[in-house]
């Protein structure tokens, strides 16, 4: 019984984790309707930036955090601005814009490896201060609590902007048709630059927590991406509510996985699951 | 002089799998980021049976290429109903799938360990442990798969791949099977990387899984890109760039793991920069 406890919450943790770089990756990918595979790298740049500030400089670790969200954010929208930018006015194919999103992956992963070194980090000052609750025998830590609720805050937000803000009305023209959208009036360009830089920033939030959590290294981008990448593409491309339900799916799936076969299978785990839905249900769960 | 040799032969290593991925990726517009799985499933192929059984190398060659074909009959039957985008996102799973194959199963592969002592080929008496004569038996395979493939792009069968590539409907309408043309040439081309993969084993005398990640397609999938797509010389030239780019780095000067890094930020920045510039490659004669 406990480990079944355990093992449950395991995986909504997991869930959570994959539902908030699945949240910002949908939210992109909704807009551009492209795979931006450069969407984890913005996750350990945001673990790197709280590490620099927080750890290094010493600077209060919930302003550190705060930064750390923020350059993720305006690396993101940078990325939109001088790569996609150029490349989506020149009508490039889907596929143009996956190879320059897996430069800019490679490129932004080996300057952070330049700048921080390949080394595994953690960004908590003291491990053994946090506190660890008990639910039904099985224990969550502080930080994981916080994993949590800060996945279940970034998805109301987002409901709530995309539901009832211009703003998000402009996103929802521009997921249905970005030429229709342009003839109306809206400013596309401007609009989408907003999308990458919120998507962006989410996903460093995702970075920070799994910091916080587990640690930072700069290879950490490519699993959470890919992870991402299954779990939208499970609960439906594009489609945000799809992409939570395929991230709990997920992490449910690879916990109970483990149970009973190895742990080092779970990439396999996920990505069978992917093929599987790929090959029988390609919409995914909630079609757009 | 030495060095120049290890150069060339990895220079004709990467120059096959270049040679191999451009039938999928340039002649076919299959973007294929599984091409290090079929490389490793060779250079694994060829490691067991080097050092656990009487087998010669060249019977060895011809297990691995047996065996790349089975398992990408097995993945291109799958991928082969996929299309632009998630044809690519298919390829990255079977990518982590085999490589954990490669790291779990510990019994053939002895796992994250590696396999060593991999002994160099030898024919009617002739042994090529010297690295010059290794270097003439790479080259010699090196030639044997281009002209292969210029005979394959040359021929019916390679026009309907170029047809494919261009408008499948439209191909589909005059009574071809596309989907049987996809997995051919996929075979095909596995076939072709498994060779590249037993001369890198025999070569290096040791492998272990990390040779073959998802990095190493994209690096491998960033040679042909950067050579230029659908040209028969493109993966040579990008081949000889990437492999002499590095060397570059080290005669400025870098230290080693710095200068590693870097090379990974070059790689990204000329995907960038190709995107952007010039989709097409150096020599290329097909778009994204």
């Amino acid at each position: 019984m406990q480990i079944i406890s355990q093992l449950i919450i395991n995986s909504i943790i997991a869930g959570a984790i994959y539902s908030l770089v699945a949240l910002g990756f949908n939210f992109i990918y909704g807009a551009t309707k492209f795979f931006n595979l450069a969407h984890g790298v913005m996750a350990a740049i945001g673990g790197y930036i709280v590490f620099y500030f927080g750890i290094t400089l010493g600077l209060d670790i919930y302003l550190s955090v705060a930064i750390g969200v923020l350059l993720a954010g305006l690396i993101g929208y940078g990325s939109d601005k001088l790569v996609y930018l150029p490349l989506r006015k020149r009508k490039a194919s889907n596929m143009v814009l996956l190879v320059a999103s897996l430069g800019v992956f490679t490129a932004l992963q080996a300057i952070i490896a330049i700048l921080f070194t390949s080394q595994f980090q953690v960004l908590y000052r003291n491990i053994a201060s946090q506190r660890i609750f008990n639910i039904f025998g099985g224990s969550i830590t502080q930080t994981q609590s916080v994993i949590l609720i800060s996945a279940i805050a970034v998805f109301a937000i987002l409901v709530l902007l995309l539901k009832y803000t211009v703003f998000g009305k402009a996103v929802r023209a521009i997921s249905d048709d970005e030429e229709v959208a342009k003839i109306v009036g809206i400013n596309t360009d401007k609009i989408i630059g907003r999308v990458f830089f919120i998507g962006s920033a989410t996903a460093g939030l995702a970075g920070i927590l799994v910091g916080f959590d587990t640690g930072i290294e700069p290879t950490m981008g490519l699993p959470l991406l890919l992870k991402g990448v299954i779990t939208a593409i499970v609960g439906g491309i594009g489609n945000i509510y799809g992409g939570v339900l395929g991230a709990f799916l997920l992490g449910f799936l690879e916990n109970f996985g483990i149970w009973k076969i190895s742990g080092e299978w779970k990439d396999a785990i996920a990505f069978a699951l992917l093929i599987l839905f790929l090959l029988f249900k390609p919409q995914g769960i909630i079609k757009r | 002089m030495e060095y120049l040799i290890h150069l060339a032969i990895l220079f004709a290593i990467y120059g096959i799998l270049g040679v191999s991925l451009n039938l999928v990726v340039g002649y076919s517009g299959l973007l294929s980021v599984a091409h290090a799985a079929f490389y490793g499933i060779g250079a694994y192929a060829s490691a067991i049976l080097l050092t656990q059984s009487g087998i010669g190398f060249f019977s060895s060659v011809l297990f691995g290429a047996i065996t790349a074909m089975i398992t990408s009959f097995l993945i291109g039957a799958v991928l082969s109903k996929f299309r632009g985008d998630y044809y690519t996102l298919g390829s990255f799973g079977f990518n982590v799938i085999i490589f954990s194959i490669f790291l779990n199963w510990q019994g053939l592969t002895r796992g994250p360990l590696g396999i060593s002592g991999i002994s160099k080929p030898e024919l009617f008496g002739i042994n090529f442990s010297s690295n010059l004569s290794f270097l003439i038996l790479a080259l010699l395979f090196l030639v044997i798969i281009y002209f292969a493939s210029r005979f394959i792009v040359n021929s019916s069968f390679g026009r309907v791949l170029k047809a494919i590539r261009e408008d499948e409907k439209a191909i589909q309408v005059f009574g071809y099977n596309t989907q049987y043309f996809k997995l051919a040439i996929f075979v095909i081309s596995a076939a072709m990387a498994s060779v590249a993969g037993s001369l890198y084993a025999s070569y290096i005398t040791f492998v272990d899984p990390s040779s073959f990640t998802l990095m190493e397609s994209i690096f491998i999938l960033a040679i042909i890109i950067l050579g230029g797509l659908a040209n028969l010389k493109g993966p040579i030239l990008g081949a000889l760039f990437l492999i002499l780019l590095p060397e570059v780095l080290r005669f400025i000067g870098l230290p080693a793991d710095i200068a590693a890094q870097m090379r990974q930020v070059i790689y990204g920045l000329i995907l960038i920069m190709l995107m952007l510039y010039r989709p097409q490659g150096l020599l290329g004669e097909y778009k994204l």
